[in-house]
Parts: structure tokens; C-alpha cells; sequence
């Protein structure tokens, strides 16, 4: 279907009544925040520092609660639907890479719940950003895997695609807004999702990597990439499909709770045995098996590699450790 | 959200606990019984399974089940005072309240075991998961060729299950070789290390399988011993321990190479883990 | 500097049987980023630069490689470490020596003195980031960029870094080799971002942390770069007891944040690396510079300018002011 950005505010109105986030500007970084009433988010964003990854896993999430000294749980009330706007086609399609693991073996039902509770409205990227790599890693900037709904801007109206029939739910409560797609605006699109894709400058080639990767293990290259590693999480908090976490108790007075929280790989902390033993000593390691989490080891679980070509880790890291050369190294050393 | 969460633990409560060891790092057995009839019913583990035990308001530590099921409607975990969990489970006495998820983690594949000789080699508390082998071979004695221990700590006193070994060495099928480190006075079994003292036993590789668990550098010699008696890599089994959180292969902090200690272990062949290049890490 | 004088005397300094590697700045992989490069021979040596862009404090790396046990039989590697420093970067250099967290003969400083750097975020907002290598260079008083060919002047102005501004200690405070020639000290600006935090009502003030403080994910990098936080075992990661929460929430960042400006007070040396790794942008050298001003007019110390000098939290003078005491 087609919306007039004129009737853009129009749009945003209906869908109240849900949970709104969109991102928006804090300061000069763009996050994901709750739409006020009334408020009418602009979309003119590259994307968010912060993944929406935690629509469905929080950075801290409460797993029940109880008093101390009595053995009751109290679980935590998982009810609110929401709509996540404007996400990225990278980060939506991270979401269903990590739900593979969160429904494997034993479903994870905070995930899952949230899943249900979700609606994912994607932005297609007509300006990728300088690092993103998503075409090299099985997406694109028109992805639609992860989303329920898809938003393509084409100038001055939005070419809207319902993905699940949570996305076709949308539009049938805008429906009197929207038009029907007619062929100059396919046409539109496929000129717009080329001209997105042409805009993709950085590439990785992970043919392969993951049957290699192992085969690398003592490889110099590991000392040499993570040598400036400050071992900080901002790679692995600010990764889409990094999903590793800490489960800790909290109390406060006799009330209680045991939340669970983003951990990272890259900390020391992480491995080490309460005998003080840590199976991964220095950075070297948990480079390492940072980049073989999720270049070979999900790649045999759930065939499919744990990175969307984001370009987070590569934007942020404070020096300059930047995964697409680690990978042309990793090529080199095969 | 309803009953189908896997991070709920159960409630158990504690009924008989004992020291093992003394010292700073004094080993504690307890002995648990889950308190829903329906949980206690339905709770079925193999040798070598773990569970995530705990106390609500400090946190859950992964502990291997140290009985076997064969031995009645009730959970042993002989735990190590180390850290923030460990120090809180020993503070219960028998009445106290035990949080118990489980069981978890693959079992030693005992049943494929029948008409083997079983030979255990355990050092200090690793041999936790050995016990309930032990105690589902000997329950099930017809089936299996024949059970040797070989069991070793620092000091006598570092020995756990003590009690238990005097009774079996009244067995006539069980040979248990118990070994300390260095002598002490009234010490009547073997003295030097485990790996020393597998080489001096010289078992038969023939229609046998070997059990490790100990400390890493044990288990290293071991390995080197045992294939220098000419045991080949599907005779040998160990278990790995690693820093758990969620015990479901969610949590991603206890992975050697590509496995979940939690999931794809902590029983591995070493067929398998001489692969793994993290293993032994 | 001269790019060339600089490979030379690294090349050399590599060379030496008493050095095990030296740590400088490299071009990054692409646009503006600069990588630290830890340099073994002669070929790395020849990929080392010093430019505007070389904000980094590489002092951090001093403590930050890990000690592992010495297997047994071999002996510890006991050669040192060379180390490029600005002044700034020296100024932790020396405050790491008051403290006794490393020895003077466990590095061989190399002395960069500083024209100031360009502040990054200023710098893309303006020119943006592109695939392509760009070289900024400082060019009479102001910044030459070379983008793809093409050059732009920019004016200082517009682009020196805030720490930049506030910087007493253009040229390194210690150094066993000084590249170049000294640079003179610039008239110091205003530190209007104190300023404009302490022109803030308390509520207002209250108001400001807490915006800032509840974007904090708590990935641990200001930390991790500070070149003096290098506890072995910090209290923000300690869970027996649990003194902060992991949970990350506005109260618990709070209390994580307090506990580092406290800790940093008095030892803060002001090279604002918290600030430029933060991913979300809190403004913690405001944070670590109010402190920093009080313990200068109130106790007249400032760290890391004297590797004489008493710690300022571990000493103790019948005179120190006690008027904050309640």
C-alpha cells in the first residue's frame, strides 16, 4: 500500500493505544524513545547507536520477583503491546536470528513473549551508512526477515509491505489513509533499493569462513586484532544479534528480584572460574571467540551467520578494531 | 507467562547434610527432596546430569548430582564452599529451603555400557559425578563386567565420601584404590598421584571404559597415561565445568569451541572434546 | 613533527634488546581512524604517525595487557615498553609512577609535544566520514585536510577537541625522548561545559545527570580506556558483596558513575578519552573536571605533573580544608 507523507501524522495516530517507540534525536545520538501522545516521530535518521534489539531483549529484564526468606514467585506481568517504528531491515533481521536460538532446545519464554507482544515496523536504508556491509552477510536494505511490516520511502510517499498479519493488521486500521500500489511506484522501489544498494561500499567474503575459522585457532592474527582491544562491550552491547547475558539476584529491604542483564564476551569477568582459572585469559581469546561465535559456531547450529553487517562494532569501537578487516584477515589466513 | 518457564526452580527441601572435607574450602553434602509430589514424580536424571541449585535472593550455582537414581526419590550435591552461592548453600541445615532446576546437561551413557568393565578415576571433589556410576553399576550389578575406582585427593582428609569406601571395599566386586598425595600416619591405602598410581594398576584396555573428573592438571596425565595403556579415545570419558548462568544453552558464557558445557556436555567423549580446541583451556 | 624523524627513532628504539614493543598511533582502516600500533620492527616502526587525529591515550595499555603466569622454567620478560605520549598522555604516565602502578624502568616514554588535537565528532559533523583514507595535518594555526585529493584548511577553532582547549600541558611532562620541537602554551578557554552544568539550580543539575546517566549501557569503556582506573579487581565489578548493581537502570549508572568520578578525583589527568569512547555520548569530562578543579583551587594539587609527588587521596596535610565536612 501507498501513505502520502502528508498523512504521515494521520498514520502515527491511529496506531496509538500500543506502546509506540521510534527513534528519535537524544542530544546527537539517535535512540529509540516512547512516542508522547500527539507526537509525530521523523524518520530522518541513519540509524540508532543502540540496537532496537532491546525491544525483545531488554538490557535488564526481570525474571520474577519474590520476599526474601519465603519461597513464593511472582512473575512478572508480560502484557503491553507495542509498536518498535522504524526499524532498521539489520536489526529486524538480527532478531530473527537470535529468536533461532532463544526457541532452540527449550524456548525462552521472555523472548518469545515479547515477540508476540511486538510489532516491527522496518525502514528500509536509502542511505546505508559508510560501514554497513548487510549485503555480504545474507541481507539487504530492503530486508524483510524479522519485520511484520515494511516501510520503503519513496520521496514523498512511503511504499508500505505487510510481512506477518501483525503488519497486515496496520493496514487494515489505516486503511482509508493508503493507496493502492500501482506499477510506477514498483518501479520506484526497485530503483530506489538498487540505487541503496550501490551505496554499499564495504564488503566481507565469508565463503569459507566458517568451516576455516576452527582450523585458525593458533593463527597469529588473533594477537595482532585484538591487540588495542580495550576489552569493553561496546561491540557486544551495541551488536543487534550479541544476545549473551548475566543472570544476577537484586534486593532491596526484603523485596527481591532475579533479572537478568546484557553480558559481554569481551569482558574478563565472563569465563572466569570462581577458583580465579579463566578459560579465556586475555583478550586474544575472547577475540577469538567472538569472532567464531558468530562466524562458525551459529553458522553449524543454526545456518546462519550471527552478524547482519551492521557496521556498529566498526563505527564504535574506540580503537578502531573493525570486524570486516579482522574477516579479510581471517580469509587471508585460510 | 505461565508454568512452563524454564528458569523457575523448584523448591526442595534440605533433609541430612555433612561435611565431606574441612578446611577453608570444606566440601558439604546435601541431601535434597524436591517438595511437589507431581515435580518429584516426574524429576528423572542420569549419571553425570547437573542442576542448577541456589538459594532465592543470593543466586544458583550448576552442581553436579552426586547420586544415582537407583538410589531412592532424592538429589545429593556435595558442593565446594568457593564463591558467593557456594558460601550461601552452606549455610542450610536439614528443614532449610533449596531452589533446584534441572536436571541438566547430557549423562554418561551407562546403559550402552553393559558387559564393560568400568573403570572411574576421580580426583578431590571431581568425584561428585562419578559416584552415582558407581552407585547405578553397582545397583545394577549383572550388567556390567566389573567396577574398579581408583580415587585420590591431597590428604586423607580431602577425601570425600569416605564413609561409603570402607563399606565397598567389603564388596568383592568393587576394587577401590584410594591414593593421597603425601603419607600420613595411620594411612593404610596407596600414597602419590592419581596418574602415578593408574600407570602402576596397569588396567586392560580390553572391553573397558574409563571415567576421569578431577582437577584439569589430573586429568591431563591421566589422558597421557591412559593411552599410554593403549586406550583409545571412545574408552575414555570425562565431564568439563565452565561459568554457567542460565543452564539451557541460552546465556552463551559456557561454550568450549562451538558446545554448551550446559547442553552438549558436561559428559564428553573424549573422542570428541580432543577436537574442541577450548577443552582443556 | 617530522613523520620521518619519528620512524627513524622508533625503528631504533624497537631495536634496542631492552625494549619489547612500542605502542603508537597507525592509520586506522579507513577515514579519519587512527589504531594504536604496537610496533616490534623495523616495518612497523614505518606505519607509525602522529597527526591531529591522535587523540587516543595509549598510557592505558601500561596496565591494561594482561600478566599471566610465567610458565614454569622460563623467566618473566622483564623488557620494557615504549610508549608515545602527548602531554596529556604523559601527564598519566607520570601519575601511574606516583601511584607505583608501573616503575619509571619499565618504559621508555617518547615524548610527542602537541599542537592540539581535532575533536573528532566535530570534525565528521563537518566533514564527513568516507571509505577513503583522509590525512589532517596541523598547518600553520589551524588543521589541513586531505580529503581524496583535495585540501582543506580549516581554522583551529573550529575544530580543536575541548580537552584541547582546556590543555595546560601541551608538551610532555616526562619523556626519555622528546620529538620535535616543545610547542608554546595556548591562552586556556573557558570550561563552559562546567560552567554551564554549575549555572544549573541543584534540581537543574539533578535533571542533567540524570539524562545523561540513564543512557548509560554500562559497556565499561570509559573505564577500560581510563588510563587510571587499572585496579586488578574493581569495585564495580564486584559481586561479593555487591556494591553496584548490574542492572542497568538510571540508579545503578549513577552509582557507577559517582564511584569512578571519586575514585578519579585528584588522579583524573584530563585527557577526556571517557568522554570520546562513551557510545552514547555522556559528557563525563565534566564530570572528572569539576572534581579535578576543586582539588586544584581547594588542595592546590594537580596529578600527574610531578612523578615526586604524594598521592593526593592517600596524603594527608594538618592544613587540607575541611569545609566540605557536614
Amino acid at each position: 500500500m501507498l501513505l502520502n507523507k502528508d498523512k504521515w501524522p494521520e498514520f502515527v495516530g491511529r496506531l496509538a493505544g500500543k506502546k509506540l517507540l521510534a527513534p528519535q534525536s537524544g542530544g546527537d545520538a539517535v535512540r529509540f524513545a516512547p512516542v508522547s501522545d500527539g507526537e509525530v516521530p521523523m524518520l530522518d535518521f541513519k540509524n540508532t547507536r543502540v540496537p532496537p534489539k532491546q525491544a525483545l531483549f531488554p538490557q535488564t529484564e526481570t525474571m520474577y520477583r519474590f520476599q526474601l526468606g519465603t519461597e513464593e514467585i511472582e512473575l512478572p506481568q508480560l502484557d503491553e503491546e507495542t509498536i518498535w517504528l522504524g526499524v532498521r531491515p539489520c536489526d529486524a533481521r538480527a532478531m530473527a536470528i537470535v529468536e533461532k536460538l532463544f526457541r532452540w532446545d527449550i524456548d525462552d519464554p521472555y523472548y518469545l513473549k515479547r515477540r508476540e507482544l511486538t510489532t516491527l515496523v522496518g525502514l528500509a536504508c536509502n542511505e546505508p551508512g559508510l560501514n554497513c556491509f548487510c549485503p555480504s552477510v545474507g541481507g539487504g536494505p530492503a530486508s524483510t526477515e524479522g519485520l511484520d511490516l515494511l516501510m520503503i520511502d519513496l520521496d514523498d510517499r512511503y511504499l508500505l509491505e505487510a510481512i506477518t498479519p501483525k503488519g497486515e493488521a496496520l493496514l487494515d486500521v489505516t486503511g482509508d489513509l493508503l493507496d493502492e500500489v500501482k506499477a510506477d511506484a514498483v518501479k520506484e522501489k526497485e530503483k530506489v533499493v538498487s540505487a541503496a544498494e550501490k551505496k554499499i561500499k564495504r564488503t566481507v567474503d565469508t565463503e569459507g569462513v566458517s568451516a576455516g575459522l576452527p582450523g585458525l585457532w593458533e593463527d597469529p592474527l588473533w594477537r595482532r586484532v585484538s591487540a588495542a582491544c580495550l576489552g569493553c562491550g561496546t561491540c557486544t552491547y551495541l551488536c543487534p544479534t550479541c544476545h549473551c547475558f548475566d543472570i544476577q539476584d537484586e534486593t532491596e529491604g526484603f523485596e527481591a528480584r532475579r533479572c537478568r542483564m546484557w553480558d559481554s564476551c569481551m569482558f574478563e569477568e565472563y569465563t572466569v572460574h570462581t577458583s580465579g582459572h579463566n578459560p579465556r585469559p586475555t583478550r586474544r581469546e575472547r577475540t577469538r571467540n567472538r569472532i567464531n561465535h558468530k562466524y562458525s559456531y551459529y553458522v553449524d547450529k543454526f545456518a546462519v551467520t550471527a552478524c547482519v553487517g551492521c557496521g556498529r562494532c566498526v563505527n564504535l569501537c574506540p580503537v578502531n578494531i573493525d570486524i570486516i578487516e579482522i574477516l579479510r584477515q581471517v580469509k587471508e589466513a585460510l | 507467562m505461565t508454568g512452563d518457564n524454564p528458569y523457575i526452580p523448584y523448591t526442595a527441601t534440605v533433609e541430612e547434610t555433612w561435611f565431606e572435607t574441612g578446611g577453608e574450602r570444606s566440601i558439604k553434602t546435601f541431601k535434597v527432596v524436591l517438595d511437589d509430589e507431581t515435580v518429584r514424580e516426574n524429576w528423572s536424571h542420569r549419571p553425570g546430569q547437573c542442576a542448577m541449585i541456589g538459594v532465592l535472593g543470593v543466586g544458583e550455582s550448576m552442581i553436579s548430582i552426586s547420586c544415582s537414581p537407583t538410589e531412592g526419590r532424592f538429589l545429593r550435591f556435595s558442593v565446594m564452599r568457593m564463591g558467593k552461592v557456594t558460601q550461601a548453600l552452606h549455610q542450610l541445615e536439614p528443614g532449610d529451603k533449596m531452589m533446584v532446576r534441572g536436571p541438566y546437561g547430557s549423562s554418561f551413557p551407562v546403559d550402552d555400557w553393559h558387559g564393560k568393565q568400568i573403570l572411574t578415576i576421580g580426583g578431590g571433589v571431581g568425584q561428585a559425578p562419578l559416584r552415582p556410576i558407581v552407585e547405578y553399576v553397582r545397583a545394577n550389578r549383572d550388567q556390567y563386567a566389573g567396577l574398579t575406582m581408583i580415587y585420590g585427593a591431597r590428604t586423607s582428609g580431602d577425601l570425600c565420601f569416605k564413609g561409603e569406601f570402607e563399606e565397598m571395599s567389603k564388596c568383592d566386586d568393587l576394587a577401590c584404590h584410594l591414593t593421597i598425595d603425601v603419607e600420613e600416619d595411620d594411612w593404610s591405602h596407596n600414597v602419590g598421584f592419581v596418574p602415578q598410581m593408574l600407570l602402576d594398576l596397569n588396567p586392560s584396555p580390553e572391553n573397558t571404559i574409563v571415567i576421569t573428573c578431577g582437577p584439569p592438571i589430573m586429568i591431563r596425565f591421566v589422558l597421557e597415561n591412559l593411552k599410554k595403556l593403549g586406550f583409545a579415545d571412545e574408552q575414555i570419558y570425562t565431564t568439563l565445568e565452565n561459568r554457567m548462568k542460565c543452564g539451557i544453552g541460552k546465556c552463551g558464557r559456557c561454550n568450549v569451541g562451538g558446545m554448551y558445557v550446559c547442553k552438549d556436555g558436561p559428559v564428553f567423549s573424549y573422542a570428541v572434546l580432543k577436537d574442541i580446541p577450548e577443552a582443556f583451556a | 613533527m617530522n613523520l620521518g624523524q619519528l620512524r627513524k627513532i622508533a625503528a631504533e628504539v624497537v631495536a634496542r634488546e631492552d625494549v619489547k614493543y612500542l605502542i603508537g598511533w597507525k592509520q586506522g582502516s579507513y577515514g579519519y581512524r587512527i589504531a594504536p600500533g604496537f610496533v616490534e620492527d623495523a616495518a612497523g616502526a614505518a606505519e607509525l604517525i602522529f597527526s591531529p587525529l591522535c587523540t587516543a591515550n595509549l598510557a592505558t595499555y601500561l596496565t591494561l595487557v594482561e600478566k599471566l603466569p610465567v610458565p614454569r622454567g622460563q623467566e618473566a620478560d622483564k623488557r620494557k615498553v615504549a610508549l608515545m605520549v602527548k602531554g596529556c598522555d604523559s601527564r598519566a604516565v607520570t601519575q601511574l609512577l606516583v601511584e607505583k602502578g608501573i616503575h619509571r624502568d619499565e618504559v621508555v616514554v617518547i615524548g610527542c609535544p602537541c599542537p592540539g588535537m581535532v575533536d573528532p565528532a566535530l570534525l565528521t559533523e563537518k566533514y564527513p566520514e568516507t571509505e577513503e583514507t583522509v590525512e589532517v595535518k596541523w598547518s600553520g594555526d589551524g588543521f589541513l585536510l586531505n580529503r581524496s585529493g583535495e585540501e582543506i584548511k580549516v581554522p583551529r577553532d573550529e575544530l580543536l577537541a575541548e580537552k584541547c582547549r582546556l590543555c595546560r600541558y601541551p608538551n610532555p611532562v616526562i619523556s626519555d625522548i622528546l620529538l620535535g620541537e616543545a610547542v608554546e602554551p595556548w591562552e586556556l578557554a573557558e570550561d563552559n561545559g562546567v560552567a554551564e552544568v554549575e549555572g544549573k539550580d541543584v534540581g537543574g543539575r539533578w535533571d542533567y545527570w540524570e539524562e545523561q546517566f540513564a543512557k548509560c549501557v554500562r559497556c565499561y569503556s570509559c573505564r577500560n580506556v581510563c588510563p587510571l582506573c587499572y585496579c586488578q579487581d574493581c569495585i564495580l565489578d564486584r559481586l561479593n558483596p555487591t556494591w553496584v548493581n548490574r542492572a542497568v537502570n538510571f540508579s545503578e549508572n549513577t552509582s557507577f558513575h559517582i564511584a569512578r568520578a571519586f575514585h578519579l578525583a585528584g588522579r583524573c589527568i584530563g585527557c577526556g578519552e571517557c568522554e570520546r569512547v562513551c557510545p552514547v555520548n555522556i559528557p563525563l569530562g565534566r564530570l572528572n573536571r569539576k572534581l579535578a578543579r576543586e582539588v586544584r583551587d581547594k588542595y592546590g594539587f594537580e596529578p600527574g605533573v610531578d612523578p615526586e609527588a604524594e598521592p593526593f587521596q592517600a596524603s594527608f596535610k594538618p592544613d587540607d580544608p575541611g569545609d566540605f565536612i557536614l
